[in-house]
């Protein structure tokens, strides 16, 4: 794991809530992920799964994924938000989900005897490589390729909620939300004071 | 959910429409009744469709103007946050396949009363001259039927109506006057690209760019928050919604948001009667003397596919059998290096400057067309998607690479798409919410375009190294904009519509958007579109004139 | 006995008074004497002029600095001198003593000679970027223009100085040329230099706003009728050139108000000051027009003669 500390100490683009850099209805929006926290679309056993897949492709420092970071997710199935296409071998992102986290644990049991939260931190990362490299067996797959799940659905859906939360704007230093107030210092290593100061080694 | 929830409640009725320029405000509208037979029936407000209703309606004509997104308010609306915004583009399900599937939606098509330009990045170039007559001058393609010196003087409109900030000085192609507005200042990002270009010995410029440098009326300049592609929170932005629209209502037409075109409806003369059209739950039939369907690449051939009825049993206009055919996108492929200078590309519009050195010269290529490149500055959902995807990384290598977001800079191309007939628009079984099949894509890259990618990777790691850039990769697959499937031509058996944009089949049925583009061009489209638009606006005007419409 | 001197001769004589190489008589016989009063009351006005300059240098060279983040040292240096001569002035415009002052004379000449150097910095700032020497690079990078009110301070508070130092009954003059003259020709030039630097900045704001255009026409007219009273062979009232150099001083104050309201125009108002006082239109620019009028106005004083109707 990432021993170094965090790049951007001491940023927590929070602190600008209430600052020109928020109007009110990035307030209210970003609120409203902040307190996301339990699955509404998938189960309990959909959600420890989708919960650890999180750890996995977006891993912390110290501890786990943000609970935001798979509620995020929970949130765009049970609206039903869609990317605006599908490869025609997967179905509707609900379903390719659902049996997408069926399939992993299935996979997971068969070769590992257990679902796939209860794996080992080197078993989880072994099953996603060969997901990865579309070399999933299990019949419970069925006609939905893995490969294109895991690319297309698991580590895009997860990634784009986790790089939706403020958490990982403050690993970044990402300015974050910015209207009426954008920026006035646009050169090279050229900052305003409401942006983030990289720490340098 | 509130009363004033535009993506439920249409805004734009009972005599009113949206003011997009104050928070809550109104302006009067002209509002038409179902069984009155208007002029013109507007399906799309987008570059085409808006465009249009405001030159149509200013030329005299009555316009209603339909579409299905919602009616924005982007001062009180838009949110500076990307997930939120996703609600700003076409998200209802599409199908794609084929060897290079398009990724549809955010980067290429809008939902909203003002079209995918409400989110465009607001890149305006104009094409190359020899791009209208690409298969007699540079030998590849086709021609389009109409002069570039026409388009040259429609260009300069559309410059003028988006107060367009760009150079002084363009230095290439034939000259043109001044840009209205001052370039805007280069950001870090955008100089990177200026300092390879002068490594290379290859001309760059500010990019023409549809943000404001200096107030406009209501409208505010540029703060360079640099959520553009996530939809303007300022107006700073000058697209359909904010100068085209504004100018509609005011000439008298109506425009009808949260309305869903369904089918086109031929008479028993093979003429069109009107639309049948989805609002407030519920089918109307709109009646109208001639219909513009202005859909955008993939909903217009949809449109005119999903009308099919006993006179046309294989859709509206389309004895050539090409609607739905020669779909075209942009080879969008970016190269991204790190740099050790904080670059911090989230501020700015991302594309600030650009170079079209590999469109103007012919000289040093393997392959037809040509690219433009330019300035990157993805947030960091945007920007997650591609690390994930074309850098294919994950876990504890994708956190790493995404802390050095603020490092790293890059360069992307728009490059020109050889249209071939094998990628298409068809309609599959599955329906969408209102019943209507939803459209079904296939899209390959020619051996053409292959070579036009790596040659622009290739040119463009050079470009980022001699910048300073290191740890350089590229992307493999990418594409923006649409464009063909409903070609124009001089020959019914080789396109869709003529040179008036009117459909070779059925004398009141026209097209207006970037379906009608018989070939790519290496530039971002919307100029284009909204040109050929004004062009068609006054050929509507002409024939009128002549009642020949 | 005296002939009209031909225009080019009276030209000449002006540009030798510029280049400041001049003694020529017939330029000092021409303005009417003053008493040690007058003298002291046109060095005060003159004095108020700089002040005004001053701190428009110095409100808006810290704003523009800070927006350059004070990246190169010498950036401190405008704030610091013009400070200086803003104290200097203020001294100077309630000082009655009819002598010159051995640490104002030294300041304004400080701040002239960083002043030119600003240019120096400047013009490398434009010439060091990618593209060189553009359009591009004058819009954004160092503004060419921005140290010539600093330049015209010095300038004018060491004249001010001169002016203070002429023997009662004697005819004010400047290193051996008629003060009246070479401060008419001096304002008439800062006008017009000015007025280059606003033309650049409005023209980079595309004149979006009519009233842009008020400060690229009047202050010519003004900058015209004070170059003809300068090169004017006899002293005379001249009420037009007072009527327009009040106007320019006025039109300072106006574009102040202009650049107040420009800000608010800008996203998010004055909520946002802390972006749009940097983006917006600089508010302590204009009015450099207002020292430039009080100069003005104190050079009609000397050409006009003592106020005696």
């Amino acid at each position: 794991m990432n021993n170094r500390g965090p790049r951007y100490p001491g940023y927590n683009v929070l602190d600008k809530r209430d600052t020109p850099s928020w109007n009110e209805i990035t307030r209210k929006v970003i609120d409203h992920r902040l307190t996301l926290d339990g699955p509404k679309f998938f189960t309990l056993e959909e959600w420890l799964t989708l919960r650890a897949l999180c750890d996995c492709i977006v891993p912390q420092r110290s501890g786990r994924a943000p609970v935001q970071c798979a509620a995020l997710v929970d949130h765009k199935m049970e609206l039903d938000q869609r990317d605006g296409f599908r490869p025609p071998s997967l179905p509707s992102q609900r379903e390719a989900w659902r049996r997408g986290i069926a399939a992993i644990n299935e996979e997971c049991r068969e070769r590992y005897g257990g679902a796939f939260h209860e794996l080992t931190g080197g078993q989880q990362d072994r099953l996603l490589r060969l997901l990865e490299e579309g070399e999933a067996s299990s019949p419970a797959w069925g006609d939905m390729p893995a490969k294109v799940f895991f690319k297309r659905r698991l580590v895009h859906d997860i990634a784009a909620a986790y790089y939706a939360l403020p958490h990982a704007w403050n690993e970044m230093g990402f300015g974050g939300p910015a209207s009426p107030r954008g920026y006035v210092r646009l050169d090279f290593n050229k900052r305003d004071r409401w942006e983030a100061i990289e720490q340098h080694d | 959910m509130t009363e004033d929830d535009p993506t439920r409640v249409p805004r734009a009725k009972n005599g009113r429409a949206p003011d997009v320029l104050r928070v809550g405000g109104w302006v009067p509208m002209r509002c038409f009744a179902d069984d009155e037979q208007v002029d013109f029936v507007i399906v799309g407000t987008g570059a085409g469709g808006g465009t249009l209703s405001c030159k149509l309606s200013e030329y005299g004509f009555s316009v209603v103007a339909l579409d299905v997104g919602p009616y924005w308010r982007p001062l009180e609306d838009f949110a500076s946050d990307e997930h939120e915004q996703y609600k700003l583009y076409w998200t209802d399900e599409r199908i794609s396949g084929g060897e290079d599937a398009l990724e549809l939606g955010r980067n290429n098509s809008g939902q909203s009363v003002g079209g995918s330009m409400v989110h465009f990045a607001m890149v305006s170039l104009r094409f190359r001259p020899e791009w209208f007559k690409s298969r007699s001058l540079l030998g590849y393609g086709v021609d389009w039927p109409v002069d570039w010196r026409e388009m040259w003087g429609y260009y300069r409109e559309v410059e003028e109506n988006l107060c367009l900030a760009g150079p002084i000085k363009y230095p290439w192609g034939p000259p043109r006057p001044r840009y209205p507005y001052r370039p805007h200042e280069l950001n870090a990002a955008a100089k990177v690209l200026a300092r390879g270009c002068e490594k290379l010995g290859i001309k760059w410029c500010s990019t023409p760019i549809a943000t404001l440098s200096a107030p406009r009326g209501l409208a505010h300049p540029c703060v360079y928050r640099g959520f553009c592609i996530a939809g303007c929170s300022t107006n700073a932005k000058q697209s359909a919604i904010n100068t085209w629209l504004p100018r509609a209502l005011k000439a008298g037409a109506e425009i009808r948001d949260l309305a869903m075109v369904g089918r086109v409806e031929l008479d028993a003369n093979g003429r069109v009667r009107g639309v049948h059209y989805h609002r407030e739950g519920q089918w109307r039939f709109q009646r109208a003397r001639n219909v513009v369907v202005a859909g955008y690449a993939i909903e217009t051939p949809r449109l005119l596919l999903n009308s099919a009825c006993p006179q046309a049993p294989d859709g509206l206009a389309n004895s050539s059998g090409l609607v739905g055919k020669y779909l075209m996108a942009h080879c969008n492929q970016g190269v991204y290096g790190v740099f050790d200078d904080e670059i911090r590309w989230y501020k700015a519009p991302p594309s600030l400057s650009l170079t079209e050195h590999w469109n103007y010269t012919d000289e040093g290529k393997d392959f037809d067309g040509g690219y433009a490149y330019m300035s990157q500055g993805p947030l960091p959902v945007e920007w997650s998607g591609t690390q994930t995807g074309n850098h294919k990384l994950w876990g504890e290598s994708l956190l790493r690479d995404m802390e050095r977001y603020n490092h790293y800079a890059g360069l992307k191309i728009v490059g020109e798409c050889q249209a071939m007939e094998t990628n298409t628009v068809r309609l599959a079984d599955e329906k969408d919410r209102f019943g209507l099949p939803i459209a079904n894509v296939t899209f390959a890259h020619s051996d053409n375009d292959k070579k036009l990618i790596a040659h622009a990777k290739n040119f463009m790691r050079t470009a980022l190294e001699a910048a300073g850039g290191y740890d350089i990769w590229a992307e493999e697959t990418e594409t923006a904009h649409l464009m063909g499937t409903c070609r124009m031509g001089d020959d019914p058996r080789s396109s869709v519509v003529n040179p008036d944009g009117r459909t070779w089949d059925v004398p009141n049925l026209w097209i207006c958007d970037g379906s009608l583009f018989p070939t790519s061009g290496g530039v971002n489209p919307s100029l284009t579109i909204q040109a050929m638009a004004c062009r068609i606006a006054d050929r509507i005007k002409a024939l009128a004139a002549r009642a020949e419409v | 006995m005296r002939t009209r001197a031909r225009p080019a001769d009276r030209l000449r004589a002006l540009q030798d008074a510029l280049a400041g190489n001049a003694r020529s008589p017939a330029l000092l016989r021409s303005e009417p004497p003053v008493g040690a009063q007058e003298s002291a009351d046109v060095a005060r006005l003159l004095n108020a002029g700089c002040a005004i300059l001053a701190s428009s240098v110095l409100a808006d060279s810290s704003m523009e600095h800070y927006r350059g983040s004070f990246e190169n040292k010498a950036m401190f240096v405008p704030p610091i001198v013009s400070t200086l001569a803003l104290i200097a002035s203020l001294h100077g415009a309630s000082d009655r003593s009819a002598r010159a002052e051995r640490r104002r004379d030294a300041i304004y000449a400080l701040s002239a000679a960083a002043a030119a150097a600003g240019f120096g910095f400047h013009l490398y700032n434009v010439g060091k970027r990618d593209g060189g020497f553009c359009w591009e690079n004058f819009f954004y990078a160092a503004p060419i223009g921005a140290p010539w009110a600093l330049l015209l301070s010095g300038t004018l508070g060491v004249a001010a100085e001169r002016v203070r130092d002429t023997r009662p009954g004697g005819i004010p003059h400047i290193f051996g040329m008629a003060a009246g003259r070479l401060l008419a020709g001096l304002t008439s030039a800062g006008l017009l230099g000015t007025v280059g630097e606003v033309w650049l900045l409005h023209f980079r704001g595309a004149f979006q706003d009519p009233f842009m255009y008020l400060p690229v026409t009047l202050p010519p007219v003004g900058a015209g009728l004070l170059a003809s009273a300068a090169l004017s062979s006899k002293p005379k009232k001249r009420p037009l050139t007072r009527f327009w150099m009040k106007l320019v001083t006025v039109l300072g104050l106006a574009g102040m108000g202009f650049h107040i309201y420009g800000v608010h125009r800008n996203m998010g108002g004055w909520r946002n000051w802390s972006q749009n006082v940097l983006n917006g239109p600089p508010i302590p620019a204009p009015p450099s027009f207002t020292g430039l009028g009080l100069a003005g106005l104190a050079a009609l004083r000397l050409l006009e003669g003592p106020k005696n109707e």
